[in-house]
């Protein structure tokens, strides 16, 4: 069970879990101005499953994006923070609750408009083999086309600016076949750029990227954040990485929200060994965020 | 040409108003289909029963008398009386030419279904009767021949009725909170066995050799002895399904990405697939009901154009459409000439030539089967 106190307590809109009036997510940290056409997401009295399962295997009373920060949901293997992710991006209906962009109730939004609100980068994707980096990224443009409608300025505009924005111009020409998984995650993330939505969601991004191109894709995605002030929910494995580079974390433990901050308030030695049971020392003071020093895996009982 | 300069001319494409969909090798492999039409059609004009040479056969075939005469074509496509004209132009163009129309309505319907199929089950071997069309339309058909013979004419329609009604069957099945391209092919696999299991039964009680040579042909896929008639069958769907079937190519590349990016892109994902199903339904409907089952077809000729023009459904379905009929007007002549005066079913053409022309494919290209 969570602290439901501290919970709230770490709540950066210092909003409580009940459904609030629009506040915009607001943080008063003197950062309004980059963040005023932010978008917030938030999750109400969720409980999400699968149609094979009984039980919801994710109960969450509140989850909130704030508008305009990078918001990561970390957690072990098995903990709901995918299923999570996939109810907020409304690719799950959720038994209960629902899930609200900018105030608006996403199941309530035409499937094409809310793609070209909020973007979706899922863990598991195909890659054709004969596809070129461009034409994957004109496919982030399905949203914003008719049925019939052929390629505008407008699209070219984005295309543009997400291969620019994704670092991949030089492969713009190249088969999907031809490139590594790290230079496919990149194109990948081109894609869902070109989409050019308020909100992105990414599934476990880094996962099985060397390190150059973990740092690549958390690089594009802060600068994303910062440039354009889009709202960001990453999955991530990494609690180091995801310390390192979000606004807030969100740790998720059996399906549960255990604890929600700003990652010198949420990583704590007891983080560690509640929810990923390790027995580590935290740094809290590092420069670059809490830095975590894992020294071995906890028994389970 | 340099890297750079390459660089920049991809970019100069990119730029127009599709990018880069036409390229030098899909204008070699549609002018080149169009050539084989052609010839083939010639060829198979210039024999018959009715002697006369190849030349004489070929004057007809260019009698401007017919091809400049609206009265003529008014006759052939809404079938209104025929205007006169002389015997040759008359046993060219009514008999022997129409089979040529037909065949490369047939040819371009199953290349254009079974490269839809190819992307809606997301499988390189699927073929237009993936989902149960072929055993349904073929127990349809038998159903006819020995049960209900008085329904003989209508037997093109039951035909494409049995193959709808199996693919709709295939969908009831399949479908548990929303489908996925493997439950569909399973499904397809029951269909199938169920209905083929039913079709061979029937073959016991048909109680002349007559009746069960013409379930045969229609269960192999035959074009003997179809004319103006059947082109107008054929020729309405077809199009239909073709034009459709190019404006939704876009569709079909974005569900090649995967179910979930398809659907997190905003596309109704259900939706598009039986949309994009039922208009392979219709062409494959199309070809059944004039030439039955021919098999292999729909499977091959995919396959074959996205080795020449890459996996992208703008350049491949544009190239079914070409590469489709050359090789269905093709495969006619060999069923209809080779051991003349015999006619086998082109199915069976289709089947001997096809097969070990896959196999070399096989063996030639490593990445052949990637969509």
């Amino acid at each position: 069970m969570h602290d439901n106190g501290r919970f709230e307590r770490t709540d950066p809109t210092g909003e409580s879990s009940e459904p609030a009036p629009e506040s915009n997510g607001a943080t008063g940290r003197g950062t309004a101005d980059r963040r005023k056409s932010a978008v917030e997401l938030r999750g109400e009295k969720l409980a999400i499953g699968y149609p094979t399962t009984d039980e919801p295997v994710v109960e969450c009373e509140a989850v909130l994006l704030p508008a305009g920060e990078v918001t990561a949901l970390v957690g072990p293997n098995g903990s709901g923070k995918s299923t999570l992710l996939k109810a907020m991006a409304d690719q799950l209906t959720p038994e209960a609750g629902r899930v609200r962009i900018d105030g608006e109730a996403v199941q309530s939004i035409e499937s094409k408009e809310l793609a070209q609100r909020l973007g979706l980068l899922s863990q598991e994707h195909d890659s054709p083999a004969s596809l070129t980096v461009e034409e994957l990224v004109y496919h982030g443009r399905y949203p914003h086309r008719g049925f019939f409608e052929s390629v505008g300025a407008d699209d070219r505009r984005a295309v543009e600016r997400a291969i620019e924005l994704a670092g991949v111009a030089d492969l713009r020409n190249e088969t999907m076949q031809n490139l590594s998984g790290g230079q496919k995650q990149l194109a990948w993330i081109a894609m869902v750029l070109a989409q050019e939505t308020d909100v992105l969601l990414l599934d476990e991004p880094t996962t099985y990227l060397d390190l150059h191109h973990q740092l690549r894709v958390m690089e594009v995605i802060r600068t994303l954040n910062r440039e354009q002030g889009v709202t960001v929910g990453v999955v991530l494995h990494d609690i180091g990485q995801a310390a390192r580079f979000a606004d807030n974390l969100v740790a998720m433990k059996d399906g549960e929200p255990y604890d929600w901050g700003p990652p010198r308030d949420v990583v704590t030695e007891e983080l560690l060994s509640d929810v990923f049971r390790v027995d580590a020392s935290v740094d809290g003071d590092a420069p670059t965020g809490p830095h975590i020093a894992p020294h071995r895996a906890i028994d389970e009982d | 040409m340099t890297a750079s300069e390459r660089a920049i001319t991809a970019d100069a494409d990119s730029s127009s108003r599709w990018p880069g969909v036409v390229d030098s090798a899909l204008v070699t492999l549609c002018l080149g289909s169009v050539l084989v039409v052609v010839a083939g059609g010639l060829i198979q004009v210039s024999f018959g029963s009715y002697s006369m040479s190849a030349l004489q056969a070929w004057q007809a075939v260019f009698n401007p008398e017919v091809v400049f005469d609206p009265e003529a074509w008014q006759a052939f496509v809404f079938g209104t009386e025929l205007p006169e004209m002389n015997r040759r132009s008359l046993i060219v163009w009514n008999i022997r030419l129409p089979r040529v129309f037909v065949a490369v309505l047939v040819g371009m319907s199953l290349a254009v279904s079974g490269a839809i199929f190819q992307a809606v089950t997301r499988n390189e071997l699927a073929s237009p009767f993936i989902l149960g069309v072929s055993s349904g339309a073929g127990f349809a058909v038998l159903l006819t021949l020995v049960v209900f013979s008085s329904l003989s004419p209508l037997l093109p329609l039951v035909a494409a009725l049995g193959g709808t009604i199996a693919f709709l069957l295939v969908y009831v099945i399949a479908w548990k909170n929303g489908t996925s391209p493997v439950r569909l092919v399973l499904a397809g696999v029951i269909v199938n066995m169920v209905f083929q299991s039913l079709q061979r039964g029937l073959f016991f009680f048909a109680d002349d050799l007559g009746t069960v040579q013409s379930a045969i042909a229609w269960i192999t896929g035959s074009l003997t002895g179809v004319g103006w008639e059947q082109f107008r069958i054929a020729l309405v769907p077809t199009l239909v399904a073709v034009v459709f079937a190019l404006a939704a190519a876009r569709q079909l590349n974005v569900l090649l990405l995967g179910e979930q990016t398809a659907s997190s892109l905003g596309m109704q994902v259900e939706r598009i697939r039986f949309l994009l199903s039922g208009v392979a339904i219709l062409a494959a409907s199309a070809a059944i009901a004039v030439a039955g089952v021919v098999g292999f077809f729909g499977l091959v000729i995919p396959h074959v154009v996205r080795l020449v023009v890459g996996g992208d459904y703008r350049r491949l379905l544009l190239g079914c459409v070409f590469l489709g009929p050359a090789l269905m007007v093709v495969a006619d002549v060999g069923a209809r000439l080779a051991l003349s005066p015999v006619q086998i079913p082109v199915g069976v053409v289709t089947g001997l030539i096809g097969g070990p022309y896959f196999l070399y494919l096989m063996r030639k290209q490593q990445n052949i089967g990637e969509l």
